[in-house]
């Protein structure tokens, strides 16, 4: 695990860099998606969330959740074709702030079905190339990753 | 130099002027010009956020009486009723464009909004995050959000603000909470007009606001129109957020129930149920301390001064249990206070109830 100026990069997850989402491809064609140690601080802390529904499919690009922090509202991107197949909603409810507190963990969004697996992994990327990104992002942009403690 | 382009699209429907900030965001393509939209609405109208649930947060009943319509944005925040008052200031830049950090975003886009009033002779400073403040005093809010392709930062230039109705549309839980929210208005914001004690001219302050938006944005501003493709999702817009589905969708999973009157001001009721009756505490919360306190309920008190002596007593109090208590105790030592059925605990689970709520 690579931690720069504060940000968690785990090597082994999978990223979106337009929509600063991470990837777990659990098996073929499911994955875990969540927000990243970055896209958490940059939101702030949480206040709302709203999922899709289970069951919906969502095209690349198309928002699976929409995220509303104390001062930004923006979507939680599907970065490719995929079926929602569980949202984190129950955790969200019991804890809010649970993605700002363990976004790679507990905090994750959605499990989705991946309708095109290999495809997916194009867009993505992994290792030691998600490290340099995110690096070459916190320097040009001054981030400071923050977890909220309780 | 970098150009960009203003809409002064002036004043259009209530809907409108909503819908055209999403509109333009929605119908970006890589070549569309980092813009600042100026535009009021013709009628007053409630606004609610993107994740509120109307029938809690809008008293609808007086709003149908008044003819007031209701719009949702796609941006957070809370309910608020508009008029032409304010002249919204929308920016919806290309992704990337602005600073990535919101606190750097927010100074940016506040820093005009500043020089303005500076201009006008009025005191603003950047409240961090995202409020411009007058010695304490908000005048008006401020929002970001991603709307399709775009990063989007909206605000006004508060010319004027009904604060008697904007208390007026708010569900609350009582009319005291809705007095509450008025004099919090009255002491908490401002407005041009009251700053200078008249309303200055619109066009002339459009100017100065958008003379300081190129100065702060390093960029050369030219006055456009629309482009018909962006009216075009406009009216699509206007449609989905005309529609009853749009308005009365469900919330989302939310934290707080508290009215946010600035960065610094909450208001919150908590209620609690003795064995001696029920128990109401309207607070108003400054800075994590108890500004302001009214119990009420049908609880028994002697001598019946005492419950204004206790509001009066927990004012300047931290909100925390800790500190609640003892301040409590110590007035029913030295008033020889008599609360049939109502025990200190109970007073401090009432106030804390508006704890829980921010």
């Amino acid at each position: 695990m690579t931690v720069y100026y504060g940000c968690h990069i785990p090597e082994d997850l999978y990223y979106h860099p337009r929509y600063d989402s991470w990837v777990r491809f659990e098996d073929n064609d499911v994955a875990t998606l969540g927000m990243t140690d970055i896209a958490q601080t940059q939101a702030g802390k949480l206040i709302h969330v709203r999922f899709k529904r289970v069951g919906r499919t969502i095209k690349a690009g198309k928002f699976a959740a929409t995220i509303e922090s104390g001062k930004w509202i923006g979507p939680f991107v599907m970065p490719f074709d995929a079926e929602i197949i569980v949202t984190n909603e129950e955790r969200f409810r019991q804890d809010i702030l649970i993605a700002n507190k363990d976004p790679y963990g507990e905090g994750w969004m959605v499990r989705a079905r991946v309708l095109d697996p290999e495809g997916a992994r194009r867009e993505l990327i992994t290792g030691e190339e998600a490290v340099r990104f995110y690096q070459k992002k916190i320097e040009e942009n001054e981030i400071r990753c923050f977890r909220c403690a309780e | 130099m970098n150009k960009m382009r203003v809409l002064d699209v002036g004043l259009v429907s209530p809907l409108r002027s909503q819908a055209i900030y999403h509109g333009v965001a929605y119908a970006m393509t890589p070549e569309t010009p980092d813009t600042i939209i100026l535009v009021g609405p013709t009628d007053p109208y409630v606004c609610i956020g993107y994740h509120q649930e109307l029938e809690k947060e809008v008293d609808m009943d007086y709003c149908r009486a008044q003819n007031l319509p209701v719009y949702r944005r796609e941006v957070g925040g809370g309910a608020v009723y508009l008029d032409r008052g304010q002249v919204f200031t929308q920016w919806i830049f290309q992704r990337d464009r602005l600073p990535a950090t919101l606190e750097k975003r927010f100074a940016l886009y506040i820093q005009p909004l500043v020089e303005t009033y500076r201009s006008l002779g009025i005191d603003a400073t950047l409240r961090p995050i995202n409020d411009v403040h007058v010695r304490g005093k908000k005048i008006g809010g401020t929002g970001a959000a991603q709307i399709g392709d775009a990063d989007v930062v909206v605000g006004s230039l508060m010319f004027d603000f009904n604060f008697e109705l904007m208390a007026q549309v708010l569900k609350v839980p009582s009319e005291k909470m809705r007095d509450k929210i008025y004099q919090s208005l009255q002491e908490y914001m401002t407005t041009m007009t009251r700053e200078l004690g008249e309303t200055p001219d619109y066009d002339r302050v459009k100017r100065i606001y958008l003379d300081h938006c190129a100065q702060a944005l390093g960029a050369e501003l030219e006055l456009a129109e629309p482009t018909p493709q962006e009216l075009a999702v406009t009216a699509e817009v206007e449609e989905r957020l005309g529609s009853d589905e749009w308005l009365h969708q469900k919330g989302g999973l939310r934290q707080s129930d508290a009215v946010k009157i600035h960065a610094d001001v909450y208001l919150g009721e908590g209620v609690h149920k003795a064995p001696g009756g029920l128990i109401r505490a309207t607070a108003r919360v400054r800075e994590d301390r108890i500004d302001d306190l009214t119990l009420s309920g049908d609880f028994t008190m002697i001598p019946a001064f005492a419950v204004g002596a206790l509001e009066q007593a927990l004012r300047g109090v931290k909100l925390e249990e800790e500190a609640i208590a003892p301040k409590v105790a110590e007035f029913y030592r030295a008033l020889s206070v008599q609360s049939p059925g109502v025990a200190v605990e109970d007073w401090v689970s009432a106030v804390m109830g508006v704890e829980g709520q921010m």
